[in-house]
């Protein structure tokens, strides 16, 4: 009988608990991070009788939790991933919009530049079509460097949002090492706090979203957390504190070092991927530094075709034009950690051999070598790197000075700060040198058919003012003396090629006979009306000047904004992507852990009829012993 | 097909996953519609976006060129009007010194006519210095705000450049916007092109000497002769050495032509013994020049009958090469307008294939995106509505 009450009591009680925990999981069933429970039985130990062993009822064992490891970690890469392109392509889709307008953008408007100085060649005079230039190259330079700051205020909020996720890491890591303290000390022989567990693996969770983890469970039950190529984030009980640093070259670009248990803090920004910390060092390597660098190819260029050219003009006071812009220089970095003295002095040389990557100039025992940081690949230079003999590579030029030590290291950006000095530079529409700055004339007692077609300056600097004349002998042999009478050049004319000389070339047309003399000298300040500079501006502008010759202005400006749209596109189809995976997975985790109640609810009947049949048994026990008192009674 | 329990909050995050998917989808559909546009920003489709902009800086270009070739022709019209008034100018001064080679006319009757010339040197620098809307002259080339004509007396000298300002008119054509003032009035030939003709300065003779011309320009020496008469009948000719080229006879009477080294000039008239005729390379004169000393010609009182008709002679062939060029430089602009006109509708007919082509690619497939949109709203409604049923359903419901 008494074995009948306590198997009874030991079921009464061990169905109350599968209530308990039925009760706890409906509870639960919209907590985030909550994995289901699940009142483990089991048969309590029989009693040996004569007829063998007698079950003595039902014992809960163990609550656990549904839990796979497998599973989650899933959804933590899923997570790490989706957030680091979503991150991306939030950041680029600012560029991309900043970008994006096909009827205000950067191509309209240097299209409209050009436009300009087609309206200033075919009215020369004209003082409003002057201004409207002018007014135009304004609007170029304000759109340039509007660009430019804005994305000089992303690369801002983009270091402050890197800070503040680096501070939310090191709230979730204390956390964690918190929770496993803990979790170690409470955990006994295979019973483990299921509630802690939880918030631990939220918070592992959350921390997937910042940056890519992965985890590995001690046999204290502690989990330790491992980012990059396995820097300790936790260990046990103790987190190990991440912090921004400035970069080794550009205070204002932060890297993320790892400090655990003192020491100074290491660099491990290379080491980290996935998340919001890996997806906003990406936009800031992929998009915002790239998109500087373009801009400010773009300004270089048009900076230096359009002052080239004002220099080989003359404006309509007469005098030899003075540049239209003035453009920002190269930006040179010295490595924080160099220990020599020396600093360098970068320029800019031919602008087909201008890129926008960055360099870095490395002093390795007493020899440079030049390595492209965004290819990687190392970039053969000539010269010696003397003020008499630069070194002379990807369209630079390099004074190294002296006092390097070995190890020191220069990262050299060539166009990263030339937006940021664009400014328009001529202030009167008088300023514009339509005209060129030198005159062709035909000599007037020539005997040949041929006449001047163009006298232009082509090397403003090569140009040394004064009237050349160019003398044909036999055999359409030439030679050109200055006013002195001293021969500068010589050669044999062939149709249709220019004769060049100090710096400027003259192109005829017809053929000269023998005797025949031509000459090139300053132009006429009365020439208001020539427009052949201007012309030459607006072809020099659109020919393929950058990238070895084979880009435009305009076709780098529109690759550049479809290069943002095609790292925009990636980013934001491969966060779509990982935002499935991500859901599939949770799914997947979640049919696991998650609570269903209609599986609840099944279980809360089973669990309440299996109590309700326990009192029944227990009333049949009560029963079975009145029937016994009562018959002892009555006998 | 096993059955997996599915998770209350799955079952509800995934229904909220794919509305909201939906939703989002369709208030894409929604901004193409709405903004007529299927390419909002780069990301949409970078290699339509940068077609895009390549064809609108193309359209744009074309749009610049069509207007440099509007300008182009306001002032090319404007020169052809100069170049005409220019040639009915000198149509006149021909008519004038045909009337004036008659050897009947008085010296006064001749001053009448010279007098009339003066007047019409005038308008011919008037027209010389004419200029365009803006007060650009029209014949200074790239001097244009310098009048290129002065006229000193009855000298007229050209201050403008030599060479005139291009206009773009396509990607890859341009014209010049006008033509030089010494192409057009200045570097004209003197005489016949190859020669000019003068009698000396002290024949007492009647004799006068044509313009000539060339019959075989290989044989033509360039030098000076003269052609020296020893009686009225019998003349030598000789260059520029003293050397005989030639000798012949001459009738008086008749008129007759003196032919040597490929070229004959017509003479008339009565020489007198040691009268003497010159042949001279042609060297360059203007038609202000030609004008101005047909002018100091009439008016002379000292020149004789020879030498005056051989002087009239001479100006009214260099006017007819004066009319003669300003015909080849109006052939010239007529040419560059043709160029403009045919630039300019090719330019129409590109600037419509240009603006299909960025329609095409970056507005809005109004079927397309109609259809699109009621499909999505569709869906929507669907799924909006297998939720809330779906979401009812608990066992809950009938446990009591």
């Amino acid at each position: 009988m008494a074995d009948l009450l306590s198997t009874s009591v030991s079921g009464l009680l061990a169905f109350q608990q599968a209530l308990d925990v039925t009760s706890n999981n409906i509870s639960n069933a919209a907590t985030p991070g909550y994995s289901v429970e699940t009142a483990n039985f089991s048969e309590a130990p029989g009693q040996s009788t004569g007829i063998g062993f007698l079950g003595s009822g039902v014992d809960v064992h163990s609550i656990t939790r549904n839990y796979n490891e497998f599973l989650a970690q899933q959804v933590r890469d899923s997570q790490a991933s989706y957030s680091s392109s979503h991150t991306l392509a939030s950041q680029a889709a600012q560029v991309d919009g900043m970008l994006s307008d096909s009827s205000t953008g950067l191509t309209a408007t240097l299209q409209s530049f050009i436009n300009s100085l087609q309206s200033v060649a075919s009215t020369p005079t004209s003082t409003s079509a002057r201004q409207a230039l002018l007014n135009q190259a304004q609007a170029l330079a304000q759109q340039l460097t509007s660009y430019d700051s804005q994305i000089s205020q992303f690369g801002s909020q983009l270091e402050t949002q890197l800070s503040s996720d680096v501070s939310q890491v090191n709230g979730i890591t204390s956390n964690i090492a918190s929770l496993n303290r803990q979790i170690a000390a409470e955990s006994t022989a295979g019973q483990t706090p299921n509630q802690l567990m939880d918030q631990r693996d939220q918070l592992i969770d959350q921390l997937s979203q910042f940056v890519s983890v992965h985890t590995a469970t001690e046999s204290n039950g502690s989990m330790d957390v491992y980012i990059g190529t396995g820097q300790a984030l936790v260990t046990g009980g103790n987190a190990a504190k991440l912090s921004t640093v400035p970069g080794t070259y550009n205070a204002s670009e932060l890297g993320i070092a790892i400090s655990g248990g003192g020491g100074t803090p290491a660099d491990i920004t290379s080491e980290i991927s996935g998340g919001e910390l890996g997806g906003l060092l990406s936009a800031r390597s992929q998009v915002l530094d790239p998109a500087r660098n373009a801009i400010g190819q773009v300004s270089v260029a048009v900076a230096t075709i359009v002052n080239q050219q004002q220099q080989s003009g003359m404006d309509m006071t007469g005098a030899q034009g003075q540049p239209m812009f003035s453009v920002g220089g190269v930006q040179v970095l010295a490595d924080t950690n160099n220990t020599g003295s020396a600093s360098l002095t970068v320029t800019r040389g031919a602008l087909s051999a201008l890129t926008t990557d960055d360099y870095k100039l490395q002093n390795t025992g007493g020899t440079w070598q030049l390595t492209d940081v965004t290819t990687g690949q190392s970039v053969a230079m000539s010269g010696d790197g003397s003020l008499a003999n630069p070194f002379q590579a990807a369209g630079l030029s390099i004074v190294t000075g002296s006092g390097a030590a070995s190890g020191d290291s220069f990262l050299i950006q060539p166009t990263a700060a030339a937006t940021g000095g664009f400014a328009v530079s001529l202030t009167r529409p008088a300023q514009i040198a339509a005209a060129s700055l030198v005159q062709g004339t035909t000599g007037s007692s020539n005997t040949g058919g041929a006449t001047v077609s163009v006298a232009s300056v082509t090397d403003p600097s090569a140009w040394v003012s004064d009237t050349y004349t160019v003398t044909f002998g036999a055999g359409n042999a030439y030679t050109v003396k200055n006013s002195g009478g001293t021969q500068v050049a010589s050669g044999t004319y062939s149709s249709g090629t220019p004769i060049s000389f100090a710096g400027t070339q003259l192109s005829l047309s017809g053929s000269p006979a023998n005797g025949d003399t031509f000459t090139v000298g300053p132009n006429n300040p009365a020439n208001t009306g020539d427009n052949g500079n201007i012309l030459a501006m607006s072809d020099a502008l659109q020919a393929s000047a950058l990238s070895g010759g084979t880009a435009s202005v305009t076709g780098s400006a529109n690759s550049l904004i479809s290069q943002i749209g095609v790292i925009t596109q990636q980013a934001q189809s491969n966060a779509t992507a990982q935002q499935t995976v991500n859901q599939n997975a949770t799914t997947a985790r979640n049919n696991v852990s998650g609570v269903n109640l209609d599986q609840e609810a099944a279980k809360m009947l089973q669990y309440q009829q299996a109590y309700q049949a326990m009192a029944q048994v227990i009333q049949a026990s009560n029963q079975m012993f009145t029937s016994l008192i009562t018959a002892i009674g009555n006998g | 097909m096993i059955a997996v329990p599915i998770s209350t909050t799955t079952f509800q995050t995934n229904a909220l996953n794919s509305i909201e998917a939906l939703e989002t989808a369709l208030s894409k559909t929604q901004t193409q519609l709405s903004t007529g546009s299927k390419i909002q920003t780069a990301a949409d489709d970078p290699t339509g976006m940068a077609q895009v902009n390549e064809l609108n800086m193309q359209l744009s270009a074309s749009q610049q060129y069509v207007s440099n070739g509007n300008l182009a022709t306001a002032n090319l019209n404007l020169e052809t009007q100069a170049l005409t008034d220019a040639t009915n100018l000198m149509q006149s001064v021909r008519d004038l010194a045909v009337e004036a080679n008659n050897a009947a006319l008085s010296a006064s009757q001749r001053q009448d006519i010279a007098t009339q010339l003066s007047q019409q040197l005038q308008q011919l620098v008037a027209i010389g210095n004419r200029t365009d809307s803006n007060g650009n002259y029209l014949f200074g080339g790239y001097a244009s705000s310098t009048q290129p004509f002065a006229q000193n007396g009855n000298s007229v000298s050209y201050g403008g450049a030599g060479q005139v300002s291009q206009v773009q008119i396509s990607e890859n054509q341009r014209i010049s916007a006008g033509d030089t003032g010494s192409s057009v009035f200045m570097n004209l030939p003197a005489g016949n092109g190859t020669f000019t003709t003068a009698a000396g300065a002290g024949n007492t003779g009647t004799a006068s000497i044509g313009p000539g011309s060339v019959t075989n320009p290989s044989q033509w020496v360039p030098d000076t002769y003269t052609i020296t008469f020893s009686d009225p009948t019998d003349y030598t000719v000789t260059d520029s050495s003293g050397a005989t080229v030639t000798t012949g006879t001459y009738d008086g009477a008749a008129g007759g032509t003196i032919a040597f080294n490929g070229i004959q000039v017509t003479v008339n008239g009565s020489p007198a013994a040691g009268d003497t005729l010159t042949v001279a390379p042609a060297g360059q004169t203007s038609a202000f020049a030609t004008l101005s000393s047909l002018v100091t010609t009439l008016s002379s009182t000292t020149l004789s009958t020879g030498q005056i008709a051989t002087q009239i002679g001479q100006a009214i062939e260099q006017i007819d090469g004066a009319i003669n060029n300003l015909g080849n430089v109006s052939a010239s602009v007529g040419g560059r307008l043709n160029a403009v006109t045919a630039s300019q509708s090719a330019a129409q007919s590109r600037q419509t294939g240009l603006k299909t082509s960025i329609s095409n690619l970056s507005s809005t497939d109004y079927a397309a995106a109609t259809t699109q949109l009621s499909t999505e709203e569709i869906a929507l409604q669907a799924a909006e509505e297998s939720y809330a049923s779906l979401a009812k359903l608990s066992l809950f419901n009938y446990v009591s």
